[in-house]
């Protein structure tokens, strides 16, 4: 098998695949939390629970997680908000605002938008491949994060950074033929998504609920989320 | 720090009952916001446990590892993979014993951590049901245990049966020559006291009576219903949770009461306004509510009037916000209306404040001695708050946090006057 036909096979088949698995997986989660049961609050509220959610959601969603709404917490770990807003954003940016991945969706879901010119989605794509080192090697000294990770942890963050890099890699040309670095990093991305519904990737669909609950509990209360 | 918990005695190892009650408690309440969790370590830096002493495993998220693991282990298949091929460490008696060190002496429920959590994670309420596993397993300290059995046979753990309320009670009023009715049929507002006011703080008992009798409250106090903390919820215990809300509401029931105010202990509000009513079936009709809204409520209609700047005059104020009288009470704003009239110019803000103020480490802790190191450390923290902004006095609504305060005040020689808000309204009533 010689690597054209091998690219064929990992946007191809592979990548159907793979999108399948991440798909069955993600609802597969999200069923399974659901089905275990939700309790009814019969406690009376002070506050609007519902109007506590919509805040919450609001203030983590539109404005991003990673500001700090809570005085002191951010000179406590400005790295962690720092890289790791900026390795969201290039995250982001990179995969619905560059104009190859818009037209993957595209091909995907049947309609296109406007894109970021190509250096700016270039500049984040770095930052962000140097936010996710920085976050690894935070992840290795910090005596919480030391504590707190398992092989999972290193594992999510190895799996993201191979997608960035070899797409880096193939935008710019670099050590491989083209279409070693496509296949390379379609076999990056394909894996990625068999992985996230395995993994603690998936906090972006359960984000949604943490964060509804907490606006809902605070709400409640009659107290800011 | 020990590591070293009791058994449950059963012979039993107390792993079972501990793993049978986190899958109970797995609903997708709990299941939602593990799931949530990215492990990015940022809720450390908001306990002030972790804050004072450095310690790693002080990490909120680390407080609910074992809660994580049972759910992954249970209701994952990547977890029970892991668990089947030897990856994933099943929970031991060890794990338990450890555990309970760290859920029971380092985590005062103030819930700090959730607003920190970019997340959105409720970790205080999810350390909660740790402990209702640890209580199931029998794994609770000692010295705690003690305790709660003491309120479960004679009503109050801090002794107060009886005789001792009804000698108590007749001695408030009459050195403070404060009117105080008792077990009164039919009247509208039932207030109940904890043992600390009533053992400790007998001044605040008077003041509250005083401030009761100058709005021209139709109020009781019950001596079937006369103790509000709840050390069953303390533990975690649901069972024993219950039976203590049960002697409050059947006290209001049997006076017909339509409302009972909660006074001056965070754990007892918590437990009343906040959990009742999903543990067990509340009498309807009946309103719960705390001191501080009440002192509130009083001011903004006008049943009370207070001598505007009254304590203008004795150096800088400052208020503590109590975790589960403001932060999960919602009583943020009632303190502050009433200290702005009552101390207009002297009354400062700590930083940070309101729903972000951090816990003076009262709220629980105090009642266990192994915790004592890590307590005053962060007492030490709250204290350096209130020097900044040159406190002489600091002021607040909770009586637990009052004894944190003036055990740490003692402890350190400080020269810093610690009072209630009750208090200071009463001192401030014009007729
Ligand atoms: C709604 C969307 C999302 C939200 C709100 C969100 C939020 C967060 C937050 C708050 C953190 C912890 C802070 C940090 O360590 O950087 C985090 C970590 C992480 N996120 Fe996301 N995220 C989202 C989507 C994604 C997606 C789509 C991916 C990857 C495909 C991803 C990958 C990661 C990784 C790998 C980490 C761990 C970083 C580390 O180990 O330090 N996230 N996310
Ligand atoms: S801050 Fe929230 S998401 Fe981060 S480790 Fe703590 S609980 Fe998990
Ligand atoms: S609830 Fe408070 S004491 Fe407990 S872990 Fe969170 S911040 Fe720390």
């Amino acid at each position: 098998m010689n690597w054209t036909s091998f690219l064929e096979f990992t946007r191809g088949p592979l990548f159907y695949a793979a999108l399948l698995i991440f798909i069955a997986g993600m609802v597969y989660r999200l069923v399974r939390v659901i089905a275990l049961g939700w309790a009814r609050d019969r406690v009376k509220s002070r506050g609007s629970k519902l109007g506590g959610a919509v805040r919450s959601l609001l203030k983590g969603f539109l404005i991003w997680p990673f500001i700090p709404w809570v005085k002191n917490t951010f000179s406590r770990s400005p790295l962690i908000y720092v890289a790791g807003g900026l390795f969201h954003l290039g995250l982001f940016v990179v995969i619905f605002l560059g104009a190859a991945h818009m037209l993957v969706w595209k091909s995907l879901l049947g309609f296109g938008w406007p894109t970021l010119p190509l250096p700016i989605v270039d500049w984040l794509a770095v930052v962000a491949i140097a936010a996710m080192i920085v976050l690894f090697i935070n992840r290795l000294v910090h005596p919480v994060l030391k504590l707190i990770s398992g092989p999972a942890e290193w594992l999510n963050l190895v799996f993201v950074f191979l997608p960035m890099i070899s797409g880096y890699i193939l935008t710019h040309h670099l050590f491989f033929r083209y279409e070693t670095a496509y296949s390379l990093h379609m076999l990056a991305v394909d894996w990625l998504l068999i992985w996230i519904p395995l993994s603690r990737i998936s906090h972006f669909m359960f984000y949604f609920f943490a964060k509804a609950i907490h606006g809902a509990q605070f709400g409640k209360r009659a107290v800011a989320p | 720090m020990t590591t070293q918990a009791p058994t449950n005695g059963s012979g039993r190892s107390p792993t079972v009952p501990a793993l049978q009650t986190f899958v109970k408690e797995t609903g997708g309440w709990v299941a939602s916001q593990l799931e949530a969790c990215t492990r990015c370590g940022i809720c450390a830096e908001a306990c002030h446990f972790y804050q004072a002493t450095g310690n790693p495993e002080y990490a909120p998220v680390w407080k609910i590892e074992l809660l994580r693991r049972a759910y992954e282990q249970r209701f994952t298949i990547g977890g029970r993979l892991r668990l089947a091929a030897g990856l994933a460490k099943p929970i031991s008696d060890a794990d338990l014993a450890h555990w309970s060190t760290l859920v029971y002496e380092a985590c005062t429920m103030c819930n700090k951590c959730a607003i920190a959590c970019p997340m959105g994670i409720q970790i205080g309420p999810l350390i909660h049901e740790v402990r209702s596993a640890m209580s199931e397993a029998g794994v609770v300290p000692p010295e705690l245990m003690a305790a709660v059995n003491k309120q479960m046979a004679e009503g109050s753990p801090l002794g107060m049966t009886d005789s001792v309320w009804d000698s108590r009670l007749e001695w408030v009023a009459d050195e403070w020559e404060e009117e105080i009715p008792r077990d009164v049929q039919g009247a509208d507002t039932l207030v109940v006291f904890s043992s600390i006011e009533v053992m400790k703080f007998p001044g605040n008992v008077a003041a509250i009576a005083k401030i009761m009798n100058a709005a021209g409250e139709k109020w009781t106090v019950s001596s079937e219903a006369r103790e509000i903390v709840n050390f069953g919820f303390y533990e975690g215990n649901e069972h024993r949770t219950v039976e203590i809300l049960k002697r409050v509401f059947d006290g209001a029931v049997a006076l017909g009461v339509k409302r009972i105010v909660v006074t001056e202990c965070g754990h007892a509000y918590d437990a009343l306004r906040w959990t009742a009513a999903n543990l067990m079936d509340v009498p309807v009709g009946i309103e719960v509510t705390h001191i501080a809204g009440v002192l509130g409520d009083f001011v903004r209609q006008g049943r009370i009037k207070l001598k505007a700047g009254a304590f203008d005059n004795d150096g800088v104020i400052t208020f503590h916000d109590a975790c589960k009288i403001q932060r999960r009470g919602g009583h943020i704003n009632e303190p502050r209306e009433i200290l702005k009239i009552l101390a207009p110019n002297a009354f400062k803000e700590m930083s940070p404040n309101r729903e972000q103020a951090i816990c003076c480490c009262g709220g629980g802790v105090i009642a266990i001695k192994e915790a004592d190191p890590q307590r005053y450390a962060v007492f030490q923290m709250k204290v350096d708050q209130a020097r900044k902004v040159g406190a002489q006095t600091v002021t607040m609504t909770c009586s637990n946090c009052r004894l944190q305060f003036t055990d740490g005040v003692a402890h350190f020689g400080l020269d810093l006057k610690v009072t209630g808000l009750a208090q200071m309204v009463a001192d401030a009533l014009v007729e």
